[in-house]
């Protein structure tokens, strides 16, 4: 039942993030040919690049807001001691929060692409399955330290409105300072798939770029264990 | 049944920086009582029961519930299968329904009774389909309540209880507690409401300031605590009663009130052999226990 109350938590937030995205690629996708530029000789896959692009930003939102919640918002809101009654221990509330808001933020990387591949399918505009398994798995995987770092965030601010204002100020201030000094290991660009696309083709160019979206992930992992470890210290 | 103490804490203390919420606690709570936890505000009622529960962790000191140490955060977790807790915000899910909340609850206690939980919604006519949000504060009331009558704890925690709710409310939430107490179930609940304490409770512990002042049963208060109001012809000899037993003197002229927890006939003695103009003895409320135990604190 825990993952029936991390649903209910979260479904309002999920199904509209999920509705804004999925009708995003749809127009974007339905009105493509209004977007195309003469010059462009790739038209279309450079139209899912820039449509990857969009669809990072909104994606991220999404999973900043899947992030905050739990026990933390719960103490602020006066319902932390219901569930902290409850014969489970602080790992496994967290710990099925977290499963929750992964397989959410899966679903909104998964579905606007299938989206995409579907719209452009029955619009006589067919994209290669690789292309678009190729942005959904690099925003799931590469992004999900986003959602890592709401979690980490949800866990360590206190207040209703404090931790997802430090959260999407934290989104802001990391593309800033990465894009500024540490341009080679900007998450942004690993995303959107800026480095690993042919900028005249616009497909992927050569492998998949495993160890950046390994080390985003172990980052990502590493900061749910810290939540986990914050949320066993605390006291409520 | 169990025999041993559901509740024993010994110099519990928490601290939050140079302030102590709970200081030096040694608390016993036998089993198949009703026990009620007095205390002023921010006297440190709920900040025990936080520790005892480990959502917080004390300061200094050890207790255990159900023999199950608070410290330990997996004994503490197999605690909670077996006691029932009321917070004193009677926390709820807004987002849930009245029907998904009891749902929720319940999946989660191997000692849900389905019937029971089925009867006190009809009782308290909570409406299954509504929202939590949408509720009253009475009916919030309720239903946290009826998250813990539906079950059969072996300790049931109170904080405040009776918070926000009516008369008659009130009046069911008493009649449950006994009969909780009838089934065997050990209750531990923190009040401000003297009288309704005194109509249910066994066993009194009154804390202040983070300490406790008394852990006595409500029989023992009954039998030996007394008023002594006593008129004499000369102005009143106060130093003349100071004895065992002799929690407070006040005087005012040739009168005198002393308040006694044990050796009244000692009093009343005392007053005579000092010829006495006239002595009046009456028992004492939990009521004015609790006044004089505080005030004196």
């Amino acid at each position: 039942m825990l993952w029936y109350k991390a649903w209910l938590e979260t479904r309002s937030r999920f199904l509209t993030c999920l509705a804004v995205l999925t009708a995003f690629c749809v127009l974007f996708i339905h009105h493509a040919q209004g977007f195309l530029r003469p010059e462009w000789k790739t038209d279309f896959y450079r139209l899912l690049f820039i449509a990857q692009e969009y669809v990072v930003i909104v994606w991220i939102l999404s999973v900043v807001l899947l992030g905050m919640g739990g026990l933390v918002r719960e103490k602020a809101t006066g319902m932390s001691s219901l569930t902290l009654s409850l014969p489970v221990s602080r790992a496994h509330l967290l710990g099925v929060r977290i499963a929750v808001g992964i397989l959410e933020a899966i679903s909104l990387g998964v579905v606007p692409w299938v989206t995409i591949f579907l719209v452009s399918y029955a619009g006589g505009m067919p994209v290669l399955l690789r292309q678009v398994a190729f942005y959904a798995f690099l925003l799931v995987a590469g992004g999900l330290v986003y959602f890592a770092m709401a979690v980490l965030v949800s866990s360590l601010v206190e207040g209703e409105y404090t931790a997802p204002a430090v959260a999407f100020g934290l989104v802001f201030l990391a593309a800033i300072l990465f894009d500024a000094w540490l341009r080679r290991f900007n998450l942004w660009r690993l995303v959107t798939g800026d480095y690993y696309v042919d900028k005249k083709t616009f497909l992927l160019l050569g492998h998949f770029p495993w160890l950046g979206t390994l080390t985003s992930l172990s980052v990502a992992g590493l900061m749910l264990l810290a939540s986990v470890k914050v949320i066993q210290e605390r006291e409520f | 049944m169990t025999n041993t103490l559901v509740i024993l804490t010994r110099d519990l203390t928490k601290s939050y920086g140079s302030v102590a919420a709970v200081r030096g606690l040694n608390l016993s709570v036998e089993p198949n009582r009703i026990t009620a936890f007095l205390g002023q505000n921010g006297a440190g009622k709920s900040t025990t029961i936080k520790m005892l529960l480990g959502m917080i962790q004390p300061s200094c000191g050890e207790g255990t519930v159900l023999g199950k140490r608070i410290t330990d955060a997996e004994e503490n977790c197999e605690m909670r299968r077996k006691v029932a807790y009321v917070a004193e915000n009677k926390p709820l899910y807004s987002y849930m329904t009245v029907e998904q909340t009891v749902g929720f609850a319940s999946s989660f206690y191997s000692d849900w009774r389905t019937d029971v939980a089925s009867k006190l919604l009809n009782e308290y006519k909570l409406p299954r389909e509504r929202k939590v949000k949408s509720l009253s504060k009475g009916m919030r009331t309720k239903l946290a309540l009826l998250l813990a009558f539906a079950r059969r704890p072996e300790l049931l925690i109170l904080d405040e209880p009776s918070e926000g709710l009516d008369p008659v409310g009130i009046e069911h939430l008493l009649q449950m507690l006994v009969t909780q107490a009838a089934e065997g179930v050990s209750i531990f609940f923190s009040s401000h409401q003297i009288a309704e304490v005194e109509r249910v409770a066994d066993h009194v512990c009154i804390l202040d300031d983070g300490r406790l002042l008394m852990n006595a049963s409500l029989d023992h208060l009954r039998q030996s605590y007394r008023r002594i109001d006593l008129v004499f012809s000369i102005p009143a000899p106060e130093w003349e009663f100071r004895m065992t037993g002799v929690e407070k003197i006040r005087t005012n002229g040739y009168e005198m009130s002393v308040f006694a927890s044990m050796n009244a006939d000692a009093v009343v003695e005392r007053a005579r052999d000092l010829n006495v103009v006239s002595v009046e003895v009456a028992p004492v409320g939990l009521r004015d226990v609790f006044l004089e135990t505080v005030k004196e604190n």
